[in-house]
C-alpha cells in the first residue's frame, strides 16, 4: 500500500470539515428549536406538518366562529328574556282583565297598560346587534323587521337564518328570524281554533254557551280532513224548540253535515258540558278527529266556529287582546259578559300559544349554546393534540440534541489533532 | 581499461543525474493538479563479451515514465462527472428548498388568513371592514403566489445563465484539448517518447471538462485523443474542437438549450436526455424534473383556487344585491383574464396561426352540497399538426399520447380539445391557417401563480363580494301541514334573468300528492330528485301555463335553473312556499359559508387534494428529491473520494519517498563520482610507470 502525501492532506481536511458541517447543523437545529431545518430533513414529516398546521388553524378559526355564534345568541337570548318576561306580565294582566266583577273603568287602564307592552314588544322585535343589523329581519339585517298596523304590526323580514360554520361539517344559526319567534305562531289550541260564531239572525251569541278550545283525538282524520276538497271552517248552530236544545254541524258554505233521517228534526241532542265532536254523517261520513265542548246554555241560533289552526301574528294575538279588554262589557256595544268571556278566553289561549312557541324558541337558542359550548370543549381538546402531534413532527429532542453536540465536539477535536501531529512527520524536516 | 571506468562512472553519473532531476521534479509539483509522478527507467548497458565473461558497460535511462493507469483516471472522471451532476442539480433543488423552509412564510400562513378572511365575512356579511380585510388577505395571498413563483422564475433566468457560462467552458476546454492534442503528437513523433507533462495537462482538462459535461474519449495512436458526449456527439476529434452553443429552444424561448454547432453553421439542439453529467447535466436536469414541476404544481394551484373561488363567488349575490345575470356584477373574485394557459409557438413553424388555450371551468359535484374541482395536471403538452387536420397532443410528463385509445372518430383539434377539457382541465382553439409540422407547447399552468390577481373592481368597492346567496326561501303564513322548504343553495346555471320578480311558488296538492310550480319562465328546466333515486327533469314550454307539476316525496331535491332546495315534512293541501330575489339581505352570508368551505374541499387535481394538501405535496416532492440527492451526493462524493485514493496511491507524490530517493540518487552520484576517481588515479599509477 502506497499512499501521497496529498492524500494526507485531503483526507485530514475532509475529516475536519465533516465534523464542522455536522456541528453547524446541530447548532442550527438547537438555536431554532426545530428538528427539520428544510424539508429534505424530512419530507414527509414536514409535508404531514403543512396539512397538520392547517387542520390547527382551521380548528381555530372553528373555535373563533364558536366565539362569535355564543355572542351573536348571546345578545338574541338576552331579547328572549326580555319578551318572555314582557309575555308573561301581559297573560298575567289579560287573566286579571278576566275578572267579571272588574269595571270597564278597571280594564281600561288595563288595556292602557298592554298598549305600552305593545310599544315595548315592538322594540325588542325592532333591537339590534353591535354592528346595527336588526336581530330579528332574517337575512335583511339593514330592514327595520316590524312596523305597527291597526291589526297588529306588519312584517317586512324574512326567514333567513343567518349561519355560522362552527365545525367541519356544522354550520350553526346564530339568528332566530321575526318570522319563527313573532309571526309564524299557530292560534287556538295549534291543529284548530275555536270562536264565537255569532247568532244566525245576526248579532252576538244570545245565550250563555262558552266554548273551550277543543281536543284532538286524532290527528290523522284531521288532517285527511284538511286535505278533503272543500274542507274549511266547521259551524256549530245550537237549536231551541219547546225547551229542548239541539245542534247541527254545517261546513262554510252553509251545507248541513250531520243530518240523517234517523235523527230528531231540530238536530243532535245537546246536554250542556257534553262533547261534540266534530264529523260528517252525511254520505260519505268522515270522522274529523277533533271534538269540542260547549258550556251553559246556548240560545236558538247561536253559533261556535271550529277552524283550522293558521299562524297569527304576535301582534295581531296582543292588539285583539287589547280589543277585547278595551270593548270590556257593555250592553251598548252589544258585548255580553259570555261574550268576553269566550273572546278573551281565545285570546288567552293565543297568548299560551305564544308562550309555548317563545319555549321553543328559547330551548332551541339554548341548545344552540350547549352544543358550540361543547363544540368549544372537543374543539380546545383538538387543538391540543393538533399542537402535540405538530411538535413531534417538527420540534427537537434537545437532550439527544446535546448529546449529539459533545459526541461530535469530542470527534472534531480528535480529528484536529490528529491532522496537526501526521501532517508534521517529514523526512524533509529531518534531513 | 581506464577509458571503460570513465564511461561507466560518467554513465552512473548521468543516470544519478536524471534521477535526481526526476525527483526534484516530482517534489516542486507535488501539490499540482492532475501531476502524475514521474520516474526514471534504468536499465544495464549490454556488456563486453570476452573471454572472461560479459563484462558491464555501465548503465542507461532508457525513459522517464509516468506513474499512470488510464483505467484509474477514468473512474475518477466518471465518478466527478456524476457528482459534478448531483452537486449542481443540489445547489439549485435547495434554494427551493430553503425557500420552502420556514413554515411561517411559506403559502400556508397566507393561505390561512385569507380563509380566516372569508369566516369573518360569512359572520358579519353586512360589516364592510370585514369584508375590507378578506380583500387585503386576498391580496397578500396573491402576492404571495407572485414572490413564490418569481424566486423560482429567477431560478429559472438562473439555469439559462449557469448553462450559457458552463458551454462557453466547454468550448474553452475543448480548443485547449485540440491545441494539446497537436502538441503532443509533435513532441512524441520528435524524440519518440511520451510528453508527459502536456498528458497530465490534457488529463486534468478532461477532468475539468468532465465536470461540466460527461465526455468518453478515445485515442488514437499517433498520441491525439478524440472527445464525445451525449451519445456520441463528437466534441473534439484530433487537432479539431467543434462549438458548443447555448441558445433559446425552438419548442421554448424562454429556455437555454445546449447545442452543437454544424458544419453548415446551423446550431443542432440537443435533446435534454442526450446532456448527461457535470454541472449541464444538473442544470437540465434540474429544470426539467423539479423546476418546472414545481412551477406547475404551484401554478395548478393557483388556477385551481381562482377558477373554483370565481365558479362559488358567481353564485353568490353581492351587498348591493346585484347577482349573475345583473349588469354590474362582478362574478370573478380572482380576475381571469391574464391567468390563461400559455401557449409557445415552435420557433420553426410556418405561419402565423393563432393557438391559444383556456381553462376548463371547474367541475361542480354534489347537487346539493357543491364543491367545485379541476382537474389540472402539473404536465405541459404538445400539441402538433400531423396534416390533414388531423393534431396529436402530448402530455409531456409522461410521454403519453391523448387521448388514449379507444382512438377519436377523428383527430380534429375541435375533438381533442373536447376531451382536453373534461380530462385536462383546459380547452384549444385555433384561428389562422396552420400547416402540417406545426407544434406548439402548451404550459397550462406555469404562468398562473406569477399573474393571479384579486378583481380590480371588487379590490376597490369591497360590497362587491358576493357573501350572500341571491334568492330565499319561505313557507305561507296559512300552511297547516308540516311541509317545510330548505334555504336554498344556488349552483351552475343560476341566472337572475330566470327567476321572475315577485319569485317562484310551490303549493302541494294533496290529491294528486303533487307539488306545483307556478310562475315559471319558459324554457326553464326543472330537475328534481327523491332520495336514493335518478335524476329527472322537465322543461317549461313556451306559451303553455307556466307551471309545472311533479311528484312529491318527502326529502326530494328541487332545481329550478340552479337554485337548489329540499322539501321535507309532509304538507297539507294548499300549503305553498316561495322563491324569492333575496333583496336586501345585508346579514345573509350562504355564499361566504360556502367560499369557506372551499379550503377544507378537495378542490384541486381532479377533486383529490385541498390547496393545503397540494402545496404540502408540492414541498414534499422538493424535499424529497433533495434529500435524494443529498444521500446519492454523499454516496457519489465518497465513490470519488474512493477513486481519487486509488489514482493518488500510483499517480500521486510521496514526499517522504522522494527524500528518500534524493538521498539515493545523491549517494548514486557520489557513488559515480568515485568511480571516475579511482578510473584517474589508476589513469595517474599508469602515467608513473612510465
Amino acid at each position: 500500500m502506497r499512499i501521497s502525501t496529498a492524500q494526507i492532506f485531503d483526507s485530514g481536511n475532509r475529516g475536519i470539515s465533516r465534523n464542522q458541517v455536522d456541528l453547524f447543523k446541530l447548532q442550527n437545529q438547537m438555536s431554532s428549536g426545530r428538528k427539520m431545518l428544510t424539508p429534505a430533513d424530512d419530507p414527509i414529516a414536514s409535508a404531514q406538518a403543512l396539512v397538520l398546521t392547517q387542520s390547527k388553524e382551521v380548528s381555530s378559526q372553528y373555535l373563533r366562529n364558536q366565539d362569535g355564534a355564543k355572542g351573536q345568541l348571546g345578545v338574541v337570548d338576552a331579547q328572549l328574556t326580555a319578551l318572555d318576561d314582557l309575555m308573561q306580565n301581559v297573560r298575567d294582566k289579560v287573566v286579571q282583565a278576566g275578572n267579571t266583577t272588574l269595571s270597564n273603568a278597571d280594564r281600561g287602564f288595563i288595556a292602557q297598560e298592554l298598549e305600552s307592552r305593545f310599544s315595548e314588544l315592538l322594540g325588542i322585535a325592532n333591537a339590534q346587534d353591535g354592528t346595527g343589523s336588526y336581530l330579528f329581519s332574517g337575512y335583511q339585517g339593514a330592514v327595520r323587521p316590524f312596523s305597527a298596523t291597526q291589526t297588529g304590526a306588519n312584517y317586512a323580514g324574512d326567514d333567513g337564518q343567518r349561519l355560522s360554520q362552527v365545525e367541519a361539517s356544522r354550520q350553526i344559526s346564530t339568528s332566530v328570524s321575526g318570522g319563527e319567534l313573532f309571526e309564524r305562531i299557530r292560534n287556538g289550541n295549534g291543529t284548530f281554533a275555536t270562536s264565537n260564531g255569532g247568532n244566525v239572525l245576526g248579532g252576538i251569541n244570545h245565550g250563555t254557551g262558552v266554548i273551550d278550545q277543543g281536543s284532538v283525538n286524532d290527528l290523522t282524520l284531521w288532517n285527511q280532513a284538511l286535505n278533503s276538497p272543500g274542507f274549511g271552517d266547521v259551524n256549530i248552530q245550537f237549536f231551541v224548540n219547546a225547551g229542548v236544545t239541539s245542534y247541527r254541524l254545517y261546513d262554510e258554505l252553509g251545507v248541513e253535515l250531520s243530518t240523517t233521517a234517523a235523527l230528531p228534526a231540530d238536530g243532535l241532542p245537546f246536554t250542556p258540558g257534553q262533547s261534540i265532536s266534530m264529523q260528517k254523517t252525511t254520505a260519505p261520513a268522515q270522522n274529523f278527529g277533533v271534538s269540542v265542548v260547549v258550556q251553559g246554555t246556548p240560545a236558538d241560533g247561536d253559533r261556535f266556529v271550529v277552524s283550522p289552526s293558521t299562524d297569527q301574528s304576535i301582534f295581531t294575538t296582543l292588539r285583539n287582546t287589547i280589543n277585547t279588554i278595551s270593548q270590556g262589557i257593555s250592553t251598548s256595544a252589544g258585548t255580553t259578559s259570555t261574550e268576553f268571556t269566550n273572546n278573551l278566553a281565545a285570546n288567552l289561549i293565543n297568548i299560551d300559544q305564544v308562550m309555548a312557541n317563545l319555549l321553543e324558541v328559547r330551548t332551541s337558542v339554548g341548545s344552540r349554546l350547549n352544543e358550540i359550548e361543547s363544540l368549544s370543549n372537543s374543539g380546545a381538546d383538538l387543538q391540543l393534540q393538533y399542537a402535540t402531534s405538530l411538535s413531534a413532527l417538527q420540534d427537537l429532542d434537545y437532550a439527544k440534541a446535546i448529546s449529539d453536540m459533545a459526541q461530535k465536539q469530542l470527534q472534531l477535536e480528535a480529528a484536529q489533532l490528529s491532522f496537526k501531529q501526521i501532517s508534521q512527520l517529514s523526512l524533509f524536516s529531518m534531513l | 581499461m581506464s577509458s571503460g571506468l570513465l564511461s561507466i562512472g560518467v554513465s552512473g553519473l548521468a543516470a544519478a543525474q536524471l534521477g535526481l532531476l526526476t525527483t526534484e521534479h516530482n517534489v516542486t509539483n507535488a501539490n499540482t493538479p492532475g501531476y502524475t509522478r514521474q520516474r526514471t527507467v534504468q536499465t544495464s548497458l549490454v556488456g563486453l563479451a570476452t573471454g572472461s565473461g560479459s563484462v558491464g558497460q555501465g548503465t542507461d535511462v532508457v525513459t522517464i515514465e509516468r506513474m499512470y493507469d488510464k483505467y484509474l483516471s477514468a473512474q475518477v472522471n466518471t465518478s466527478q462527472t456524476k457528482l459534478s451532476e448531483i452537486d449542481a442539480y443540489y445547489a439549485q433543488i435547495s434554494q427551493i428548498d430553503n425557500m420552502l423552509a420556514d413554515p411561517t412564510s411559506g403559502l400556508t400562513p397566507a393561505l390561512q388568513e385569507f380563509f380566516n378572511g372569508v369566516q369573518q365575512v360569512a359572520a358579519n356579511p353586512s360589516l364592510l371592514s370585514a369584508r375590507q380585510s378578506m380583500i387585503s388577505s386576498a391580496e397578500t395571498l396573491v402576492s404571495r403566489f407572485h414572490s413564490i413563483e418569481l424566486r423560482l422564475d429567477e431560478l429559472g433566468n438562473d439555469v439559462n445563465g449557469r448553462i450559457e457560462d458552463a458551454v462557453s467552458s466547454v468550448n474553452s476546454y475543448a480548443t485547449q484539448i485540440a491545441e494539446l492534442n497537436q502538441r503532443i503528437v509533435i513532441a512524441e513523433s520528435a524524440y519518440g517518447q511520451p510528453a508527459n507533462d502536456m498528458l497530465d495537462q490534457r488529463g486534468q482538462l478532461i477532468n475539468e471538462l468532465n465536470k461540466l459535461i460527461k465526455v468518453t474519449s478515445s485515442t488514437n495512436t499517433n498520441g491525439g485523443l478524440n472527445l464525445f458526449i451525449g451519445s456520441g456527439q463528437p466534441l473534439v476529434i484530433g487537432t479539431q474542437a467543434m462549438v458548443m452553443t447555448a441558445e433559446a429552444s425552438n419548442a421554448d424561448s424562454s429556455k437555454i438549450v445546449v447545442g452543437l454547432l454544424s458544419a453548415t453553421g446551423d446550431s443542432i439542439e440537443l435533446p435534454d436526455n442526450l446532456v448527461v453529467g457535470g454541472e449541464l447535466g444538473g442544470l437540465v436536469k434540474f429544470r426539467s424534473e423539479t423546476l418546472g414541476r414545481t412551477t406547475n404544481e404551484l401554478g395548478r394551484m393557483a388556477a385551481s383556487m381562482a377558477l373554483t373561488f370565481n365558479a362559488q363567488h358567481a353564485l353568490g349575490q353581492d351587498l348591493l344585491g346585484q347577482a349573475s345575470g345583473d349588469a354590474g356584477f362582478a362574478a370573478d373574485f380572482f380576475s381571469m383574464a391574464t391567468v390563461q394557459p400559455t401557449v409557445r409557438q415552435n420557433a420553426n413553424n410556418v405561419g402565423n396561426p393563432l393557438v391559444s388555450a383556456a381553462f376548463a371551468a371547474p367541475t361542480y359535484g354534489a347537487a346539493t352540497d357543491g364543491n367545485f374541482y379541476t382537474k389540472l395536471t402539473t404536465s405541459d403538452y404538445r400539441l402538433t399538426n400531423v396534416g390533414g387536420g388531423n393534431y396529436t397532443l402530448t402530455r409531456l410528463s409522461d410521454g403519453k399520447s391523448l387521448p388514449p385509445p379507444p382512438a377519436l372518430a377523428a383527430d380534429t383539434l375541435a375533438n381533442i380539445s373536447i376531451y382536453a377539457e373534461a380530462n385536462e382541465g383546459f380547452k384549444i382553439s385555433i384561428a389562422g391557417l396552420d400547416a402540417a409540422g406545426n407544434s406548439y407547447l402548451i404550459q397550462p399552468t406555469s404562468n398562473a401563480a406569477q399573474n393571479i390577481a384579486v378583481n380590480s373592481i371588487i379590490a376597490t368597492d369591497s360590497r362587491t363580494v358576493a357573501a350572500a346567496l341571491p334568492f330565499r326561501t319561505s313557507s305561507s303564513a296559512g300552511n297547516t301541514g308540516s311541509g317545510a322548504i330548505s334555504g336554498g343553495i344556488s349552483a351552475p346555471g343560476f341566472d337572475t334573468t330566470l327567476l321572475p320578480a315577485g319569485g317562484i311558488s310551490v303549493s302541494f296538492v294533496s290529491g294528486t300528492n303533487k307539488l306545483n310550480l307556478t310562475d315559471l319562465v319558459a324554457g326553464q328546466v326543472i330537475t328534481y330528485k327523491v332520495p336514493g333515486g335518478n335524476e329527472q327533469s322537465t322543461t317549461v314550454l313556451a306559451g303553455a301555463p307556466t307551471s309545472t307539476l311533479i311528484d312529491y316525496t318527502q326529502g326530494m331535491t328541487i332545481s329550478v335553473s340552479g337554485m337548489n332546495f329540499v322539501m321535507t315534512g309532509t304538507p297539507n293541501n294548499g300549503d305553498s312556499f316561495k322563491l324569492q330575489r333575496n333583496a336586501a339581505a345585508t346579514t345573509d352570508g350562504r355564499n361566504s359559508l360556502a367560499l369557506g368551505k372551499l379550503q377544507t374541499q378537495n378542490t384541486v387535481a381532479d377533486g383529490t387534494a385541498t390547496f393545503q394538501t397540494a402545496f404540502a405535496e408540492m414541498v414534499a416532492n422538493v424535499g424529497i428529491k433533495t434529500r435524494e440527492l443529498r444521500v446519492v451526493g454523499a454516496a457519489q462524493e465518497s465513490a470519488l473520494t474512493q477513486s481519487q485514493s486509488a489514482r493518488d496511491a500510483l499517480s500521486g507524490v510521496n514526499l517522504d519517498e522522494e527524500a528518500a530517493n534524493m538521498i539515493r540518487y545523491q549517494q548514486a552520484y557520489q557513488a559515480a563520482a568515485k568511480i571516475l576517481d579511482i578510473g584517474s588515479k589508476l589513469f595517474d599509477e599508469l602515467l608513473q610507470l612510465g
